[in-house]
């Protein structure tokens, strides 16, 4: 199924992306960000946040926000 | 913000949107240009090179090829920016229904979100931030949306601290990422733009978050082991309060080494105020620099001075007295080896041989010599 994912992690794109059908959000954000901890991100589906076994759908849009950026000076 | 101020605001921010849009086909294009500028260059640096080598002129040759290998090297740099503007060129302008929706998350995500008609912003206000266990505050957010078809000149949002605990050495910085209510974007800049040009305002609100609750220690503008540091009004070095003096004179704060002790008052002087005593060369604050030799008016600390006058005035006056009081010693002897015993009516002074003044009782009269006498 088709689900639209934007990662805000790094240049913000947003990408359309074809998955298994039944998955959640906790393997999709495995799957997208490997070796990255959930905790450390804000995790939409569809602009609200959800719990980690969340089963995506059809045309959901899934974003990833980072909780800690390095600004600069 | 309710229900119908949101309809509203989406409405302006879809506008505003579209005008990004052109703005955005514009720089592309003026980007191409650029492009195209520099591809002319070098075409005729080419051009140079093909008559050089007709010629045989190598050095000619040689002067092209570094000319063309310069602009080459220029020319990635353009032509990854022109791509990035082209691939999102084909982004659609999100529905009215989109970003009302992004209103609503937004204030769900902060608690409530504010409209400033007047200023056409769009505010939200963070939790207090601490960094560190320094305690910085909330700080507001704001998107100024008219602002917004000029993303690509100048950032379109503000961030202000709303109970600023700004930095001891720069009242500005109010963050270690925010000077001027400018955040530094860091790592965040390309994701905070692609969120503003499609339009989703809850992602940008949250990444600038992101950015104020996150310290940065190799990049800050004041780092926050310095945050409650005074700077030297002098040399600039940062110092705590402990360590630091205070000039008598202008009240700057200065540290140790741009510290003159006064010394007549003891008090302290920084470098631009201090004075110093022109005989002894030590330092005085600017109220004892107003000492001065009654004779060279040097300045002098009290100890340099005797009587009002500097220790090098003072030896030359006695020097001058000593001197005076010999020549009056000897202008006195002399007077009574050739003026002795002469007196005029009345009480008239006695006049030496030489002297040239009036003699007001003895008008007249001339004094009687001794051999005059004797005859």
């Amino acid at each position: 199924m088709r689900l639209l994912f934007i990662n805000n992690d790094g240049g913000g794109f947003a990408d359309y992306l074809d998955v298994t059908e039944g998955m959640t959000v906790e393997q999709f954000f495995n799957e997208q960000m490997p070796n990255r901890r959930p905790e450390d991100y804000l995790i939409r589906v569809n602009r609200q946040p959800v719990p980690r076994d969340h089963v995506l759908q059809e045309n959901d849009r899934v974003t990833v926000t980072p909780t800690k950026i390095e600004g600069a000076a | 913000m309710n229900d119908k101020e949101v309809v509203r605001v989406a409405g302006v921010i879809q506008d505003v949107l579209r005008q990004l849009r052109r703005s955005r086909y514009m720089r592309c294009m003026a980007q191409l240009s650029l492009f195209a500028g520099t591809m002319q260059e070098l075409v005729r640096n080419s051009r140079k090179l093909s008559a050089a080598l007709s010629r045989d002129w190598y050095a000619a040759a040689e002067r092209s090829c570094k000319n063309i290998s310069a602009q080459l090297s220029d020319i990635s740099f353009p032509v990854s920016n022109i791509q990035s503007l082209l691939d999102r060129c084909h982004e659609e302008i999100p529905k009215l229904s989109e970003i009302a929706d992004e209103l609503w998350t937004l204030r769900e995500e902060f608690g409530d979100v504010e409209f400033n008609g007047e200023e056409n912003a769009l505010c939200v206000i963070t939790e207090p931030i601490t960094l560190e266990d320094i305690y910085l505050g909330r700080f507001r957010i704001a998107l100024y949306v008219d602002c917004l078809c000029e993303l690509y000149q100048k950032a379109p949002y503000f961030v202000m601290a709303t109970d600023p605990h700004p930095a001891g050495t720069d009242d500005a910085v109010t963050h270690p990422h925010v000077s001027h209510n400018v955040v530094c974007e860091g790592d965040g800049a390309a994701a905070i733009r692609a969120a503003l040009e499609e339009g989703r305002l809850c992602d940008f609100f949250c990444l600038v978050r992101s950015i104020l609750t996150t310290y940065n220690p190799a990049s800050p503008y004041v780092s926050l082991s310095d945050w409650h540091g005074i700077a030297c009004y002098e040399c600039g070095y940062v110092m705590t309060g402990e360590d630091s003096y205070y000039c008598i004179s202008c009240e700057n704060a200065i540290c140790d080494s741009c510290s003159f002790g006064c010394a007549d008052c003891g008090e302290v002087a920084c470098k631009s105020c201090a004075g110093m005593c022109e005989i002894c060369e030590r330092s005085l604050c600017s109220s004892c620099a107003k000492t001065l030799c009654g004779a060279c008016e040097s300045v002098c600390c009290e100890s340099c001075l005797d009587e009002g006058l500097c220790m090098n005035c003072k030896d030359e006056r006695e020097s001058d007295e000593e001197q005076e009081t010999e020549s009056t010693e000897e202008a006195s002897e002399k007077r009574e080896t050739t003026v002795a015993g002469s007196q005029l009516a009345n009480g008239g002074q006695r006049a030496c041989a030489d002297c040239s003044t009036v003699q007001p009782h003895g008008v007249g009269q001339t004094p009687v010599l001794p051999r005059q006498v004797a005859q």
